[in-house]
């Protein structure tokens, strides 16, 4: 792998250098305490992680899997259209690790047999520019392992102090590198050090941890615990954790008609497992009826059932759903719980 | 197709649902081009009293005429589209905070109170049949446009069946709630408004009623975790959805 | 890493077609069985599917939904389907009329597995609108006589106004080929010919080798507790016992998570799934 140095005091000559490559987009302060990424106007207003974790409020998945998004045109006299507008090309910077595994995941469910030509689309528009960050109380990406990686993106920068080492990726990468001419260094033996003690620190730098493994059992064995009974009072079935997740990809697709009566568009928008209308069938009976049912839906969905279906949990330990819950459900307190506590969480009943 | 007559109506209220369809000013045009507009006091006079395909009717029933009033409008209409906080969960006029009325009119006002002819107010569902609802105090233009699109095809309009938190992570808002403790009824009230209030910093007031399924309870607690005493919790609840049964019944005996 | 610069970027899995409806034949007082064909010539005449796979249908404006396809792949041209008014799209489907246009993607999920079933015999056992999907199946083996051992026929509905296909199943007991036993539930006016009952009841007539034979259930909940307990009594192994499931379906290509049970999706992985698949997913009927 080729890989360069980026001195720190260049980091924004490349953030601007990067323009040349699509609309750069990084995280930026949004609202009063928290970061989004968005366009980039000017790169001294990018967040890089110098003053603490950045947590963005809604992951990557919105620039593929759009929050709203209208497939398809339709009209009696022409039939259906094809909706989507052509979007030109984005270099987003500053991607988190556990991000970049939560795209690659995305990657997995959009593709296989049909292709979901709307995420794809938008998807090989965009470059991913990684960087390594230090992480806040509510990171487990280590536990996860998703606290590295090795594809994925085009750029990946990793903090050794002075500067950051440029990992790169792609043949694209390699362009916005070689074209950045004097902004890139060769790195020495201080550099490498400084990346080794970087490294071997890291993992314990985690004030998180949990043990996934086995994990997919046990849930099995705790199917019918009382804690998703408890859980389910305490959710809303607000639907945030759905939103913020990286890897969350539900989606409701509803037509919408215009004031003709009948032109009208189709359009998707995110969707949580945890409505009440998620799996209701036409007629009325759910398959998921109280709130403790899609809880638990949910939560197994991440730990069990996406193991099952791509060999890995689907959380990525970024937690932003524990930092959003509106009822304080802290989820990885909750792993915890079901797969260490054997005093407090057991079977209602029997298994035959 | 002929095109379907509407009448747009008006129980005790401010009229502000009214003056929202009033202020759909770049598709009026449109809206009255695709509808016949019959009956809409605030907006014209020489309003029929025909038969209707489409009632949307604004308001709190307040007084023994306006049962009347409505039974009326219901018997001569195919739909019944109740507007707003007032037609769908009380509104502010059905406050009583569990007090009888007879005593909430003497403390309102006083000896006059025993002259005023109010009746215990109600939703519009609770006297007619509601075919179906937009909520929002006031309703939402963009909600009230989608539904003549919806109707005109012969369909009921679709409506979230989700709470506003899930419009306010799609705008990627930062939690009014979470983030900087403002009180706010998000987690329980219908999603529609495109989160409007926690959008500029305000919780939200469940204007749109609650959702579906309301954690009501999880609400109190999560609010007095904010450090809001009893009272007010109950009070913030009852601004909007008074009538409304997944709130009402909640606080007895407070 | 997925080349997903390399993935088929123009075929929109999303796009539905325009077809037409051909026919439509009253079944019930809330179904219709109607007969469509695709508008493109070249697509008609192309569409191929599995008996067991369902389609994505819109009625513009509406919205779209999963209906099963209920003629066999041994007659083309056309594509039945066999549609109760349930809900907003079908409703709406109900109301199109003759010659109607309307969207139609799929075929969609993994069909029977006839080319494991062929060799045996088939035992076919629906009850109520679960006869829709089993149609299919029904005309496939009898189309393909030769590759099936007996073909049994258990189909039972609430009463007479509820019997799907009724002329056509009832001229199917003139034949030698296929054992047809038809019942009803309730017969208030003794005008129906046959035995009044439950499908349940109908096992008793039959000799059953669980070895050599695929039993398909479609039907009401209720019915496949009691269908799947005879089978099993009759020895029937899990593996031979196949099951079409309903759940809400948005995308039909395993996308939007609304029919996910455990890792499985209702749209990709079924409809069709053995009672084996069926215990070992949570929450399944």
């Amino acid at each position: 792998m080729k890989i360069v140095k980026l001195p720190k005091n260049k980091t924004n000559d490349f953030i601007e250098h990067l323009q040349s490559f699509g609309e750069v987009h990084a995280p930026q302060k949004k609202g009063k305490k928290s970061c989004a990424f968005q366009p980039v106007t000017d790169p001294s207003k990018v967040l890089i992680g110098e003053e603490g974790f950045l947590r963005t409020i809604l992951p990557l998945k919105k620039y593929f899997h759009k929050p709203v998004d209208t497939l398809l045109k339709f009209s009696p006299k022409t039939g259906f259209e094809d909706a989507y507008e052509e979007e030109g090309n984005k270099v987003i910077f500053g991607v988190h690790s556990c991000d970049i595994h939560a795209i690659l995941s995305l990657d997995r469910v959009f593709s296989g047999k049909y292709v979901d030509t709307y995420y794809f689309r938008r998807r090989k528009k965009v470059a991913i520019i990684g960087i390594s960050c230090v992480p806040d109380d509510l990171c487990y990406c280590q536990s996860m392992g998703t606290s590295f990686v090795e594809e994925g993106f085009d750029l990946f920068l990793s903090d050794v102090g002075d500067g950051y080492l440029v990992k790169v990726g792609t043949s694209l990468g390699d362009d916005m590198v070689s074209s950045a001419g004097d902004m890139m260094t060769g790195y020495g033996d201080s550099d490498i050090n400084e990346y080794k003690r970087r490294i071997n620190e890291f993992p314990s730098l985690f004030k998180t941890k949990v043990d996934e493994a086995d994990l997919p059992a046990i849930l099995d064995m705790e199917y019918k615990s009382e804690i998703w009974e408890e859980m389910g009072n305490r959710c809303f079935n607000c639907g945030i954790c759905s939103m913020v997740c990286p890897t969350c990809f539900c989606f409701d697709v509803n037509d919408e008609v215009c004031l003709d009566g009948e032109t009208g568009e189709r359009k998707r928008c995110w969707d949580s497992c945890l409505f009440k209308s998620h799996a209701m069938v036409a007629g009325g009976h759910n398959f998921r009826e109280s709130r403790a049912d899609r809880f638990k839906h949910r939560f197994l969905h991440k730990h069990q059932a996406f193991m099952g279906d791509f060999g890995r949990p689907s959380c990525v330990g970024c937690g932003r759903c524990t930092q959003d819950c509106p009822a304080d459900i802290h989820f990885v307190g909750m792993v915890k719980r079901i797969k260490d506590d054997i005093t407090c969480v057991h079977s209602g009943e029997e298994e035959k | 197709m002929p095109k379907p007559k509407v009448g747009i109506f008006s129980l005790t209220c401010c009229e502000g649902c009214q003056l929202e369809i009033l202020n759909c000013e770049d598709e009026l045009l449109d809206i009255l081009g695709a509808i016949d507009l019959v009956s809409f006091g605030m907006a014209q006079s020489n309003n029929l009293d025909i038969d209707l395909d489409i009632a949307f009717v604004e308001g709190t029933v307040v007084q023994r005429s306006e049962v009347a009033i409505l039974k009326k409008i219901r018997d001569r209409s195919k739909l019944l589209v109740a507007i707003g906080a007032c037609a769908t969960n009380g509104g502010v006029a059905a406050i009583d905070y569990d007090k009888d009325r007879e005593e909430l009119k003497r403390i309102v006002y006083g000896e006059a109170g025993d002259f005023i002819p109010s009746i215990t107010p109600a939703a519009l569902h609770e006297h007619v049949k509601v075919d179906f609802a937009l909520q929002g105090c006031p309703i939402e233009k963009h909600q009230f446009i989608n539904a003549i699109g919806y109707l005109l095809h012969g369909d009921l309009p679709l409506l979230p069946e989700y709470p506003v938190c899930t419009e306010c992570k799609r705008k990627e808002n930062e939690c009014v709630l979470v983030q900087h403790n403002i009180p706010c009824m998000g987690p329980i009230t219908s999603a529609g408004c495109d989160a409007r209030c926690p959008s500029h910093y305000l919780g939200c007031d469940g204007c749109f009623g609650p959702v579906d399924e309301a954690n009501v309870a999880m609400e109190y607690s999560i609010m007095k975790e904010k450090g809001m005493a009893d009272d007010e919790i109950s009070r913030m609840m009852q601004v909007f959805a008074a009538k409304s049964p997944i709130i009402k019944g909640q606080f007895k005996g407070d | 890493m997925i080349d997903f610069a390399r993935k088929s970027l123009l075929d929109n899995p999303y796009l539905p077609q325009q077809c037409r409806i051909v026919a439509s034949t009253p079944q019930t007082d809330d179904t219709m069985l109607f007969r469509v064909r695709l508008e493109d010539d070249r697509l008609a005449e192309s569409f191929s599917h599995m008996p067991g796979q369902f389609v994505q249908v819109t009625v513009m404006g509406s919205g779209e939904c999963p209906i099963s396809i209920a003629s066999s792949p041994t007659r083309h041209g056309f594509i039945d389907l066999c549609i109760r008014k349930a809900g907003r799209v079908t409703d709406a489907f109900h109301n199109l009329g003759q010659n109607a246009l309307f969207g139609l993607r799929g075929p969609y999920g993994n069909g029977y597995p006839v080319e494991v079933m062929e060799g045996n015999s088939l035992l076919i056992v629906a009850g109520g609108i679960g006869m829709a999907p089993l149609r299919s199946l029904l005309w496939y083996a009898l189309d393909h006589r030769s590759r099936f051992k007996d073909v049994i026929l258990m189909y039972g509905a609430r009463d007479q106004e509820d019997f799907l296909f009724k002329g056509e199943l009832l001229s199917l007991q003139g034949r030698d080929d296929v054992k047809t036993l038809l019942v009803v539930e309730k017969d208030p006016d003794n005008s129906w010919e046959g035995d009044v009952g439950f499908v349940t009841e109908l096992f008793d007539d039959v000799d059953l080798d669980p070895e050599t034979t695929y039993a398909a259930i479609c039907g009401p909940p209720v019915m496949y507790k009691n269908v799947i307990d005879k089978l099993l009594d009759c020895g029937f192994s899990k593996g031979r016992i196949l099951m079409s499931l309903e759940r809400k379906m948005k995308c039909g290509i395993g996308k939007c998570m609304h029919c996910s049970v455990g890792f499985k999706y209702t749209c990709i992985d079924g409809p069709i799934f053995t009672y084996w698949d069926a215990i070992n997913m949570r929450e399944i009927i």
